[in-house]
């Protein structure tokens, strides 16, 4: 059965894309059908981490001009994953961000239908795991995909701005949708060898991912293929064992 | 009085209590008032959020499962079918759903605008 999962985060920059796509890779790499869609599509990020040549995205799925099997890409091939990994990708032309900041409600309300259809589409196709990456805060295209999804990954860091709204997207959001949730506490400054507690606002955390520079600097690179040894990589592989074991 | 006219009155009754129950949840549960023309747009996922949860919990089923009757939406919710009827009801009447006939079966589907 398919699982969906939507990285979300309260706050920008606290590292949804990079949880995103070194999950999906490490799940391909662990011989899962993987399809990572970029539904952040005001920001999209996919696109410079895997430079796709293609005239067809997330946003005409979500306008509903075109399928799911239209927006995805096989790049099983290009990363040598055991398992098939599909990436669908969001316009990055300013042109198309600036249209979707003018869409309405009901293109929004088209949009969730879309999405919950192009899931249904993906699970016909044997795939196994459905990773959103969304953008942070409360946005019709992130709050969708959480609705959409099985599990909400909550991508946090340790600010207060950032505790105060991840909190509120809690009790806001994500409660009343009646969502399972779990935490990666990235950008982690605290020894994190210490015992801590595996709760955060009553949430379990799957991984706590020290704060290093190296990460951002190959920001270019998917870790969890290029460098599985990496703190960070044995973290994203840790948090998707726990994952598999608490909520699949 | 008849027993005709005992039931017409019981009836018109319960219908009153109905609508004042629907006003009552309506305007304790919702963060704002929903204008006209929020009850007229399609229901988005800020418009769900904002509905009461036993309604809220009803129209993400149908969100998730399509177009379906009350019994298939109560299969999901587990709750009574008739409860789900009496919730998927409200919706249409706030204009979020819309309900139509195949054959014998009553359907309830997410409106499009």
């Amino acid at each position: 059965m398919t699982f969906t999962l939507a990285v979300h985060s309260s706050k920008g920059g606290t590292g949804k894309t990079s949880i995103a796509v070194n999950l999906a890779a490490a799940y391909a790499q662990d011989g899962k059908n993987v399809c990572l869609l970029d539904v952040d599509i005001r920001g999209p990020s996919l696109c410079s981490i895997f430079k796709p040549e293609t005239n067809f995205w997330v946003n005409d799925l979500l306008s509903g001009k075109r399928g799911i099997n239209d927006t995805i890409h096989d790049v099983s091939d290009e990363f040598g994953t055991e398992g098939k990994f599909f990436v669908g990708y969001s316009n990055p032309d300013i042109n198309e961000i600036r249209e979707i900041a003018r869409k309405d409600r009901n293109w929004q309300s088209a949009a969730l239908k879309n999405l919950i259809s192009g899931k249904k589409e993906l699970a016909g196709k044997n795939i196994d795991i459905i990773i959103f990456d969304t953008s942070p805060g409360v946005e019709y295209e992130s709050i969708n995909a959480v609705a959409a999804s099985d599990l909400v990954l909550i991508v946090h860091n340790s600010s207060a701005a950032c505790d105060n709204c991840t909190d509120q997207l809690i009790q806001g959001i994500y409660s009343p949708l009646n969502k399972k949730c779990a935490i990666v506490d990235n950008m982690y400054h605290q020894n994190v060898l210490e015992t801590q507690d595996e709760k955060k606002f009553g949430i379990d955390v799957v991984a706590r991912i020290p704060c290093m520079c190296n990460v951002a600097t190959r920001n270019r690179e998917i870790l969890t293929l290029t460098d599985p040894e990496h703190v960070f990589s044995k973290s994203i592989y840790s948090a998707k064992d726990k994952i598999d074991r608490r909520y699949r | 009085m008849s027993e005709n006219e005992l039931l017409e009155e019981i009836l018109k009754n319960l219908q009153a209590i109905n609508s004042k129950l629907d006003r009552i949840v309506g305007k304790k549960e919702s963060f704002s008032e929903p204008s006209k023309e929020d009850i007229t747009d399609s229901l988005d996922i800020m418009t769900l959020l904002s509905l009461p949860d036993h309604l809220r919990t009803t129209a993400t089923t149908l969100f998730e499962i399509g177009p379906a009757t009350a019994e298939e939406v109560s299969e999901v919710t587990f709750k009574e079918r008739a409860v789900e009827s009496n919730y998927l009801n409200q919706l249409v009447r706030m204009e979020h759903v819309e309900k139509y006939r195949e054959g014998r079966k009553v359907y309830f589907r997410i409106r499009e605008k």
